[in-house]
């Protein structure tokens, strides 16, 4: 192949030229090029080396279903492995080269595995890594796990930058009347028929111009124009660069929008590409057809091309891919192209499989002087990085025979058309074989979808019109607009019917044929899956990689089928086709990430003290989709000096902490009560207003949901919290409730977690710290405001707050909830007076100090395997009521004696630490999962060695006396402990009422 | 009386970003919200819708997903059982067993995007049919922005959108750097 650029012609800038790399060379192209079509205009021959035996690999065709110029595009961190020159549109400083080769594309190291390809056959890794004979004969794949690693390293397409990326994407929905996928004669019919009755059109194409099979004709730029233009009057709206990439359920479709992949400097507002979830109503496909290639000797060779590329190359990018050319055809649709090669000044010979054509094909060769032969075909291609001469087969009896040799440097194949159904495949509908066309079909689906134009195998352009216009008509009449119901046109359109020619042949001649070029599946690896039993198309594919690289078998799976079928003694439509799948082309894992990726991977939620919390030194963690302080580092301390100092600080003064993130919920309505008594295991009925009660949730199966504390605060107002884990899960359920089993309660649930902010104020001086900032201070008294009591009062500066006596500290505490927009000047109050008082900031790491101490249980512990009396809470449980869950915890596994529960943990040895995680063993059974587990550990800075709660069979009673042992197996660090109490800390609460 | 903190401060920069020229959209805060929850029960619909609409001097109660504009504010059908009872003083007086009055005020941040990009910039990050046809003045949704659960009111100032206070930075975020492509303008 020899491409040169035409001095005229062509849909490209001439005016604008381009600087780009290709494999560290510098070159120039025009805008409105391809890579590929620069680098043929450059004499650039070998793009690519093969997947598995490295061969050179050239241009093939100029679209999607290109396997063989496959290269990187990019440097550092915008490399990007395995772009389809064809479809990649040139701009300036583009840097680009080839691939899976070293040191290069035109001379790769590599190359030597070909010589050894007679051993790389189909599965060839199956057979002679795993389980290797006779070294691993009946012992596994040992070897395999080693050999593995080389052949990959071997084989692969390209490598992406390991550097994060650093474009960004974005999702983006949209809705339309009707989407027509396919700017081609069809597709612009059907847009515009649609459109003219009135519905919202939405046209897009996957190519950077408008017109489909019309760009790659002669036909000016000035007759296509009026077209998108009329589009544009009826307020067709227009997406180029855009590929439909999959059919979804209810008319939803894919599409991947290339923002800027076409721009030398992208602004960095626009994300590179955009993921779009459409909603359509009706769907015209109009998305073409793709031109097969015949398997014959070196069919892969730079230099052999789709007929369909050579016209492209010729008319859209006025590039002669050849001086002496080949063409060789079994169907009608050569012969425009091989005349206006001919006009282009090639010599060109015309080759067509079929024994006889009708004189008006021919009429127009013999003008241009075009060798033409009937009956003869392409045998094998001669030449290494190129072509430099075609062997010719002949037809003899029902196969063919060798038949010479013809100089020649490019070869162009037409094997024939195959719609593409692609897309109506990802909806399930199989599509058809239609032997006279030599194609599948789309068959009929009652979905809103129809096909247009060659997709639905009609071959001639102004048929491909009426096609269209009938698809714009059928979905008007779908959308009720008044529509006519022209008939539609038959597949086909060729003057003489199609030759069959999936593979040339010849008896006792040793060809490499391939199939799928880019996975090197040859026809021999076809009838090789043959002979060792494989049967089904799903099958074959697997085995062989057939129609598994990036084209996803365009141009390859018709033939492997028709091979396949011949090796199997049936017809094509009984061997079936292999099911389409999304995406039709790939797509890009930043594309499928958008936006949710980064700071963004998932929404960060903020309390409204966040940044206070960061001023006063917060150290942060995630809880969930929150951010919450960890500990208050000073100086120099580290977590363990900074918890200790708090928990020390809250349980000698007073201590503060930011408990917003808390779940908070409504309870509103005459049924609040009963509603709350039939949810929460201990009564409800007679809470009185101004006062607080913890409580429990079960599931229905009796086990443990959540707990948390409910004000009441009128007659028919509830305020419930509930753990931060559990917080949306609790709401939904209480929401279920009401709507599916007692919608007779009026009574209605509202999510208020984002409406208050908790500010938790304990320790001995937590009432003075609020007296300090009521502002009437005796509402506030010991005798005024008892523990689990509640108030609705006024903070200075006139905030409103609501206020409880509970306390998860075991301290005398308080939570204090002011509306979340004055969170930030309540806590700057309430900080003032706690920091006057020597008081301190605390935060999780403490408070989890503190709750273990008092053996308070968290989610660590309600974990959903705990039932009430585990988790030593039994007498919450009422039995003079009805509540969610009270039936089946009678359960007899949910009541045995010996089931594990909550005990507080000693180490034997108190200048000893033990673990989270470890189980709990008897000392002499240190072997299998143990008797129970430890839930939390922390340092008591109470009783000054370390402690833990957990869960143990039997509970503390079953272990007096007994030696038990903390065992961590993982770190090696078993441990002798003591079973205690949980209440570790004032076991009679007599902090809480102080 | 303290001053309201939003969850955007701090975090607010007025001016032109993205791509030049004249802003394809206006981002906004609409500071001090004020938004009550009424809600009713099925028996008493009919005569607690009469009382709300009373309430913000509007015709009738607005119908499922449709906003009413009174002089004593604004009324959106949030529920089936439920309004969101946007600006205005005087609550109706629901008792009891006609209703529940909750006050979301601080519940939710309000921001306003408007501008003639404000459907596109929006549909890139959510998911409903926007089109004027489909979603005309006074339509009233929820949806996810950001896997975040939000409410939008579509009103003559633009598209209010009503975001979980805890969230509204992150999604202010996602916001802002979408809308930088249109030209944006923050107010």
């Amino acid at each position: 192949m020899t491409g040169r650029r035409l001095p005229d012609g062509g849909r490209i800038d001439r005016s604008r030229a381009l600087g780009f790399s290709w494999d560290g060379k510098e070159l120039t192209g025009y805008v409105g090029d391809t890579l590929a079509s620069a680098l043929m205009a450059n004499g650039a021959q070998v793009l690519g080396r093969s997947f598995k035996y490295h061969r050179p690999r050239g241009i093939m065709s100029a679209g999607v279903e290109e396997s063989g110029a496959l290269v990187t595009v990019g440097a550092g961190d915008r490399r990007d492995p395995n772009v389809r020159a064809t479809t990649q549109e040139l701009y300036g400083g583009l840097v680009a080269q080839g691939q899976n080769a070293w040191p290069s594309v035109r001379f790769d190291l590599g190359s030597a595995s070909n010589l050894l390809s007679r051993f790389f056959v189909a599965g060839f890794y199956y057979k002679t890594f795993m389980g290797l004979p006779p070294f691993e004969w009946g012992r596994g794949t040992g070897m395999w796990m080693r050999y593995e690693k080389l052949i990959r390293r071997a084989a692969g397409m390209g490598e992406a930058s390991r550097a994060p990326d650093p474009d960004h994407y974005e999702h983006a929905h949209a809705y339309c009347d009707v989407l027509v996928v396919g700017s081609g004669p069809a597709g612009l019919a059907a847009a515009r028929t649609a459109a003219q009755a009135g519905l919202d059109v939405l046209l897009v194409e996957q190519d950077s111009l408008l017109g489909g099979s019309s760009l790659s004709t002669a036909v000016p730029d000035e007759d296509l124009t009026p077209n998108i233009q009329a589009l544009k009057a009826h307020g067709v709206r227009i997406m180029t660069r855009t590929t439909a990439f999959g059919l979804y359920d209810n008319a939803v479709v894919g599409l991947l929008e290339r923002v800027t992949d076409h721009l030398s400097n992208p602004p960095a507002y626009l994300p590179r590409q955009r993921f779009w979830t459409l909603r359509s109503r009706y769907i015209v496909l109009a998305t073409g057809a793709i031109e097969r290639h015949i398997a014959f000797g070196n069919n892969d060779r730079p230099g052999v091309m789709t007929a369909a590329a050579g016209r492209i190359y010729l008319n859209r990018f006025g590039i002669l891919a050849g001086e002496k050319i080949i063409v060789a055809t079994n169907n009608d649709s050569a012969y425009e192209l091989t005349v206006e090669l001919a006009g282009a000044g090639a010599a060109v010979t015309l080759l067509d499989a079929r024994s006889s054509v009708p004189g008006t094909l021919t009429a127009a060769l013999e003008q241009r002087g075009v060798e033409f032969r009937t009956g003869v075909a392409p045998l094998k291609a001669r030449g290494g990085k190129g072509v430099h001469a075609l062997t010719l087969a002949e037809a003899y009896g029902s196969g063919w025979r060798e038949a010479g040799t013809e100089n020649c440097d490019l070869v162009l194949v037409s094997g024939g058309w195959s719609p593409v159904v692609n897309l109506l495949s990802h909806r399930g509908v199989k599509p058809k074989w239609n032997a006279e066309n030599a194609c599948f079909l789309p068959d009929d689906t009652t979905e809103p979808v129809t096909v247009a134009g060659s997709a639905a195998g009609v071959w001639r352009t102004e048929d491909c019109v009426v096609s269209g216009e009938v698809a714009g008509l059928r979905a008007a009449r779908a959308l009720d607009r008044a529509a006519a119901d022209p008939s539609v046109p038959e597949p086909g359109g060729w003057l003489a019917p199609i030759r069959p020619l999936y593979e040339v042949r010849v008896p006792n001649r040793k060809l490499k044929s391939f199939v799928d070029l880019q996975h090197d599946v040859s026809t021999d690896d076809i009838r090789l899956a043959h002979r060792e039993g494989y049967v089904s198309v799903e099958h074959l594919k697997r085995y062989t990689t057939l129609g598994m690289a990036n084209d996803g078998g365009k141009m390859g799976n018709v033939i492997g089928l028709a091979l396949m079928a011949e090796a199997l003694g049936k017809d094509i439509p009984e061997v079936g086709t292999t099911t389409f799948r999304p995406p039709y082309t790939p797509i890009s894992i930043g594309a499928l990430s958008g936006r949710s990726v980064g700071a963004h991977f998932r929404p960060l939620r903020r309390t409204s003290l966040h940044d206070w919390n960061l001023q006063h030194g917060a150290r942060m963690m995630e809880v969930g989709l929150y951010q919450r302080p960890w500990y208050y580092a000073q100086g120099d301390e580290t977590l363990a000096d900074a918890y200790v100092r708090e928990a020390a600080t809250t349980r000698t003064t007073v201590g503060l902490c930011d408990v917003t993130s808390l779940g908070k919920i409504a309870v509103q309505g005459p049924g609040a009560t009963e509603f709350l008594n039939r949810v929460y295991t201990n009564p409800f009925a007679k809470l009185l207003i101004g006062k607080v009660r913890y409580g429990i949730m079960l599931r229905d199966d009796g086990l443990v949901m959540d707990d948390g504390t409910t004000w009441r605060l009128s007659e028919t107002d509830y305020f419930m919290t509930t753990t931060t884990a559990h917080a949306a899960k609790v709401m939904v359920w209480l929401e279920e409730l009401l709507q599916t089993r007692w919608s007779d309660l009026k009574v209605h649930v509202t999510s208020v977690s984002e409406q208050w902010t908790g500010i938790s104020v304990a320790g001995p001086k937590s009432r003075a710290v609020l007296e300090a900032n009521v502002k009437n201070p005796s509402e506030v008294s010991n005798d005024a405001f008892p523990f689990m009591g509640v108030i609705e009062t006024i903070l200075g500066g006139d905030i409103p707050c609501r206020i409880a006596r509970i306390s998860f500290s075991g301290e005398l505490a308080y939570e204090v909830y002011v509306p979340s927009d004055f969170g930030p000047p309540a806590m700057d109050r309430l900080w003032a007076s706690a920091e006057a008082m020597d008081g301190c900031l605390y935060g999780l790491e403490a408070l989890a100090a503190m709750r273990i101490e008092k053996g308070h249980v968290t989610g660590a512990e309600l974990d959903g395997r705990v039932t009430l009396e585990d988790a030593g809470l039994g007498r919450m449980g009422s039995s003079k009521k009805v509540f969610i869950g009270d039936a089946l915890r009678r359960r007899p596994e949910l009541m045995r004696d010996d089931r594990p529960q909550l005990v507080g943990i000693f180490p034997r040895d108190r200048s000893l630490t033990f673990n989270a995680g470890s189980i709990l063993c008897a000392e002499s059974q240190v072997s299998g999962h143990g008797d129970g587990w430890i839930t939390a550990v922390t340092h008591s800075p109470e009783l000054g060695h370390w402690i833990g709660i957990g869960f143990i069979a039997g509970g503390q009673s079953a272990w007096e006396g007994k030696r038990v042992m903390s065992a961590d197996p993982v770190r090696e660090a078993n441990v002798e402990v003591e079973i205690v109490s949980p209440h570790m800390v004032d076991p009679e609460g007599e902090r809480l009422h102080g | 009386m303290a001053e309201r903190v939003s969850a955007l401060s701090g975090h607010y920069q007025k001016g032109h970003f993205g791509k030049e020229g004249e802003a394809g959209v206006i981002l906004s805060e609409v500071s001090g919200l004020v938004l009550h929850q009424l809600s009713v029960w099925p028996d008493t619909l009919d005569r607690a819708a009469t009382k709300v609409a009373q309430a913000c001097a509007v015709d009738k109660a607005p119908g499922p997903g449709r906003a009413a504009v009174g002089s004593h504010g604004v009324l959106l059908r949030i529920e089936p059982l439920k309004w969101w009872r946007y600006g205005g003083e005087l609550l109706p007086a629901l008792a009891a067993e006609e209703g529940t009055t909750l006050d979301l005020s601080h519940s939710r941040t309000h921001l306003r995007v408007r501008g003639r990009a404000a459907q596109a910039c929006l549909n890139r990050l959510v998911s409903l049919d926007l089109r004027p046809n489909s979603c005309p003045l006074d339509s009233v949704m929820s949806t996810a922005l950001h896997h975040v659960g939000i409410t939008i009111w579509h009103s003559r100032d633009g598209f209010e959108l009503f975001v979980p206070r805890g969230f509204a930075l992150s999604l202010w975020e996602v916001l802002t750097d979408t809308a930088a492509q249109f030209g944006a303008e923050i107010v």
